[in-house]
């Protein structure tokens, strides 16, 4: 039944009603619109946003080169530290669990504690370091428990690692996170907060080769930054291998012998032909192990505060009087500069009087010639010397032999030693050079002073017959499955004439094949030549007015130094043994005739011993 | 109970609309309450899928009852309804900052959830004959009351986002009841000259700063700001055709907050891109404009003010949390009817949708 009102009232909504689509229609409209123009419109920039939301990279720590010795050996390799760690989130019962952990590993239960509560502000979903290091034994432990634990993890990172401990620990120096001054070096982006770099030794001076190029893994994040899966990985690439010229028996046998001998101090044996570096000791040595992961803050001021003063390179940074090992340079100088022929002799009456002055010899040589006057470390010989040659020549000489200046091996922090002369002299006192203190130069003492690793390459310098060599430990480079030669830097040619150079190395074969002071570096067949020296570390006077205050003066006691070289005719190993406070310079000998003889056991027997027949 | 006859009259092209769109909601319930780390999918999937269940049992209950219900009827469910309300203010759980819900067995019921639809019977009961012409002012007085009561009780939980859409609701009503539009151009009049009075005494602190925050999200990116930048780049990264299933990082990765229920849309929005928004709309767009199909061709008054009221209640509701889930209106939690998680949202939208349907399939009965 259709009445007038029912009509009226149906007009009225189908108008309401239009009305109503309409506006639903267009507000649809302009959300489509919107949609559009967040979805279309601003899609880069937003969808760059969400990327910067879940998208985060982790670095993965890349392990340095390994370093091998000339013959391959492994000197320093690395290891993955392992790190037991907890995910708060996933352990049922903290408490428990720790207990468990210090049980099966032996940690100290409350060290573990306090580990967990010194990282309490760390998300629950982050692991927390609990044992540091772990052994694979504790980790063998925790592992074999993983059911009864879980949120227990085992994380690995790469860390150096020293096969030998502290053998040759100042050659290869030591690894750590990247100083603040080290970081404003921008020469390699890959030097970093955070990057483990060479610190000193071998380590820094190729720490480019060694640094590896780590690699990144990018996670996604959830809000709060739990990672929920990988996106890619880029594996870390390892840092180039390095073979170094060092030889490791030589090393050892060095090392041994000093251990025997009971004192400090250092030495280098060099090929004198190259200047490859055959050994590098400094003692005593510090645990290059102590570094890795870091070095921890009691350790690290042990080594600082050490009174022998372990972290000190004494090879490169030792600067002690040469004593008698300077008589070398000496008699290079005099027979050079046409003073002396090898004939010319002096007479030794226990001292002689220069410049209205006595000047002591140990005892009374008699008359000797410069062999003689080599053999017996005669005084007298080399004052009258000096008293012939200007203290500038010596210097010349001294300088072209390689005394005085760096000798350019590739390790970090070398310091010169330091051959007076007129200038230096003015320089440093504004006062004249004075006859009376070449003298004293002449046998090493007053302001000479030289480094082990100077009168290394003054021995080689000399052995060689005027072959002045750099000496450097990189031999090669790996580079995919061989080895490519690093550049080897070129010996410097010093003009000797070959009657000083066999006047000097027959003084010094005598020195230790004869009645002279270096016979316990004696080797039947090897033709050693040698020289030892010992430098004043106080002057007599001084020694007894502490004595006479109680000190023991073993601080105060002579240094020992003995050069040597070998064979004499064709030397293939030369080099120099520095015992601190060792007194005496023979008591350094027996050292080099332990490297000599453990170079020699590998390379070819004496030439009567060879078996006959191939 | 049922007339065989009636049958033939179900608006089948709207329920499958509905159906359709409540399964685009639980594909999206699945994808955001998937656990990328664990391979895992929340309880919400099935919750929704039984509330999915008894909505649509009760969507075809409403079918077999006439919606001409006699007035005592009405007030009864009225009534029952302002009754639950104030249950709710006495017992109900406290959760997330209000008290909404109320413990019915293993399921928490939101009441103010049904006021949409029992608002709109009430209504349509009210005017179902037009009020003669002395007696008109009482009506639309009358029909403010009936809107006030459960509009007060509801802001008082509080929630004013579900509270506030009664309000359209009542003024299509009584548009379509004969309100004059001069009328109710006074009141919009009225209501922006009041809005000085209402941001200052009628405003929570919290709700003031929602808006000043809408205003300039960047002010406060990691609070009040958060969802709504979030949601932006949600649905911005989405692009022309989405990240793909379960592939939206936004969401997967809980940088949008109430992903599943307040901003399911974003998350759709993110994952099938601005195509997926397209078809999404649309089917929207076609649920309404088939229930206003409803109101035109309803047989009598009572039943086009049903329709009206609801429809507008479901409009504006869609609208509203579309245009928040693209972060382009202030953060209010109101759910997306048919997508969002919520039990008592989808059986209270489907019991409205229940009440279109009768009044559509009722359509030549007197």
């Amino acid at each position: 039944m259709v009445n007038l009102n029912s009509i009226r009232w149906r007009e009225q909504t189908d108008g309401l009603l239009t009305l109503g689509r309409i506006i639903v229609g267009v507000v649809f409209g302009l959300l489509a619109l919107s949609f559009w123009s967040l979805q279309i419109g601003q899609y880069d920039r937003l969808a760059e946003m969400a990327e910067n939301n879940h998208d985060r990279t982790i670095s993965l720590r890349a392990p340095r080169g390994a370093l091998v010795d000339r013959n391959g050996n492994v000197l320093v390799d690395n290891r993955y530290t392992f790190n037991i760690s907890v995910i708060r989130e996933r352990v049922a019962d903290l408490d428990s669990s720790l207990d468990l952990i210090g049980r099966v590993t032996g940690a100290d239960v409350d060290a573990l504690r306090a580990a967990v509560l010194d990282q309490r502000g760390v998300p629950a979903f982050r692991p927390i370091v609990i044992v540091p290091d772990a052994s694979l034994a504790q980790v063998a432990a925790v592992q074999a428990r993983a059911i009864e634990l879980p949120g227990v993890i085992v994380e690995h990172d790469p860390a150096r690692y020293y096969p030998s401990r502290k053998t040759a620990s100042h050659l290869f120096g030591y690894v750590g996170e990247a100083q603040e001054h080290q970081l404003r070096d921008v020469s390699d982006p890959r030097v970093r907060l955070g990057a483990i770099i060479g610190q000193s030794g071998v380590e820094q001076s190729y720490n480019l080769l060694l640094m590896g190029e780590n690699g990144a893994r990018r996670v996604a994040v959830n809000n709060v930054g739990r990672e929920i899966e990988t996106i890619d990985q880029v594996s870390p690439r390892q840092g180039r291998q390095l073979r170094l010229t060092i030889d490791l028996d030589v090393q050892q046998a060095a090392e041994e012998a000093f251990a025997i001998s009971g004192f400090d101090g250092a030495a280098v044996a060099l090929d004198p032909r190259t200047g490859e570096v055959l050994a590098l000791v400094s003692l005593p040595a510090y645990d290059p192990a102590d570094f890795v992961p870091r070095v921890d803050q009691q350790t690290w001021s042990t080594l600082n505060s050490d009174a022998r003063r372990p972290l000190q390179n004494r090879v490169l940074q030792g600067r002690y009087a040469p004593g008698s090992t300077f008589k070398v340079a000496m008699a290079v100088a005099a027979l050079e500069e046409g003073a002396i022929t090898p004939d010319f002799s002096v007479n030794c009456a226990g001292g002689a009087r220069f410049y209205q002055r006595f000047f002591r010899c140990h005892t009374r040589h008699g008359r000797v010639a410069l062999h003689e006057a080599l053999e017996k470390s005669c005084n007298t010989y080399f004052y009258t010397l000096g008293s012939m040659l200007d203290i500038d020549r010596i210097h010349h000489w001294a300088a072209a032999l390689g005394l005085g200046e760096p000798s350019g091996i590739d390790l970090p922090h070398e310091v010169p030693g330091l051959v007076p002369s007129r200038a230096w002299k003015r320089l440093q006192f504004n006062q004249p050079w004075y006859p009376g203190e070449t003298l004293s130069v002449a046998i090493g003492q007053g302001a000479v002073s030289v480094t082990p690793v100077s009168l290394a390459v003054m021995m080689s310098t000399v052995a060689s017959g005027g072959l002045r060599p750099v000496p450097h430990m990189l031999q090669a480079v790996r580079s995919g499955n061989g080895w490519v030669a690093a550049d080897q830097p070129a010996p410097q040619r010093v003009g000797l004439k070959p009657e000083t150079v066999a006047a000097v190395r027959e003084g010094l074969w005598m020195a230790v094949n004869r009645a002279g002071t270096a016979r316990r570096a004696r080797i039947t067949g090897r033709d050693v030549i040698g020289k030892t020296g010992t430098a004043q570390v106080i002057s007599l006077e001084g020694l007894a007015a502490v004595k006479a205050e109680g000190d023991s003066g073993r601080r105060f006691r002579d240094h020992g130094w003995f050069v040597f070289a070998a064979p004499q005719d064709d030397p293939r190993i030369a080099g120099v043994v520095f015992g601190e406070h060792a007194e005496h310079g023979y008591l350094a000998a027996p050292i080099a005739k332990a490297m000599i003889e453990a170079y020699f056991a590998k390379h070819d027997e004496p030439e009567g011993e060879r078996p006959n027949g191939a | 109970m049922l007339d065989r006859r009636l049958y033939a009259h179900i608006d089948w092209w709207l329920v499958a609309a509905i159906l359709t769109t409540s399964t685009i909601g639980l594909l999206m319930i699945y994808s955001t309450t998937y656990e990328p780390t664990t391979g895992l999918v929340g309880p919400q999937l099935s919750r929704q899928l039984v509330a999915l269940g008894i909505g649509l049992v009760a969507m075809f209950c409403c079918l077999g009852v006439d919606y001409r219900l006699r007035a005592g009827g009405v007030t009864a469910i009225y009534v029952g309804l302002l009754a639950m309300l104030i249950y709710t203010a006495i017992y109900g759980i406290e959760r997330g900052g209000g008290q909404r819900w109320i413990e019915v067995g293993p399921f928490n019921l939101q009441v103010s959830e049904f006021a949409r639809a029992v608002v709109s019977l009430a209504l349509a009961t009210l005017y179902a004959t037009a009020w003669s012409k002395q007696w008109r002012t009482v009506g639309w007085l009358a029909g403010g009351l009936i809107l006030a009561a459960p509009f007060l009780l509801i802001m008082r939980q509080p929630d004013l986002g579900t509270a506030a859409t009664l309000l359209p609701i009542c003024l299509a009503v009584m548009v379509f009841a004969g309100l004059r539009l001069k009328f109710l151009m006074v009141l919009g009049v009225v209501g922006i000259l009041s809005t000085p009075i209402v941001w200052t005494y009628a405003l929570e602190d919290y709700q003031r700063e929602r808006l000043s925050t809408f205003a300039n999200p960047e002010q406060d990116p990691r609070g009040a700001g958060y969802q709504q930048i979030q949601a932006r780049i949600t649905v911005g990264s989405g692009g022309l055709s989405g990240k793909g299933f379960l592939q939206g990082t936004q969401s997967q990765y809980n940088f949008l907050p109430a992903a599943h229920s307040d901003f399911i849309f974003s998350v759709l929005a993110e994952e099938h891109g601005f195509l997926g928004v397209l078809v999404a709309l649309g089917l929207y767009l076609f649920i309404i404009m088939r229930s206003f199909d409803a109101a035109r061709v309803a047989a009598d008054r009572m039943g086009m003010l049903l329709v009206v009221g609801i429809t507008t209640g479901f409009a504006f509701q869609v609208i509203y949390n579309i245009t928040m889930s693209a972060g382009l209106a202030p953060v209010k939690g109101l759910p997306l009817p048919l997508m969002s998680y919520g039990g008592s949202s989808i059986i209270a939208t489907l019991i409205g949708f229940g009440l279109i349907l009768n009044v559509r399939m009722r359509r030549f009965a007197n």
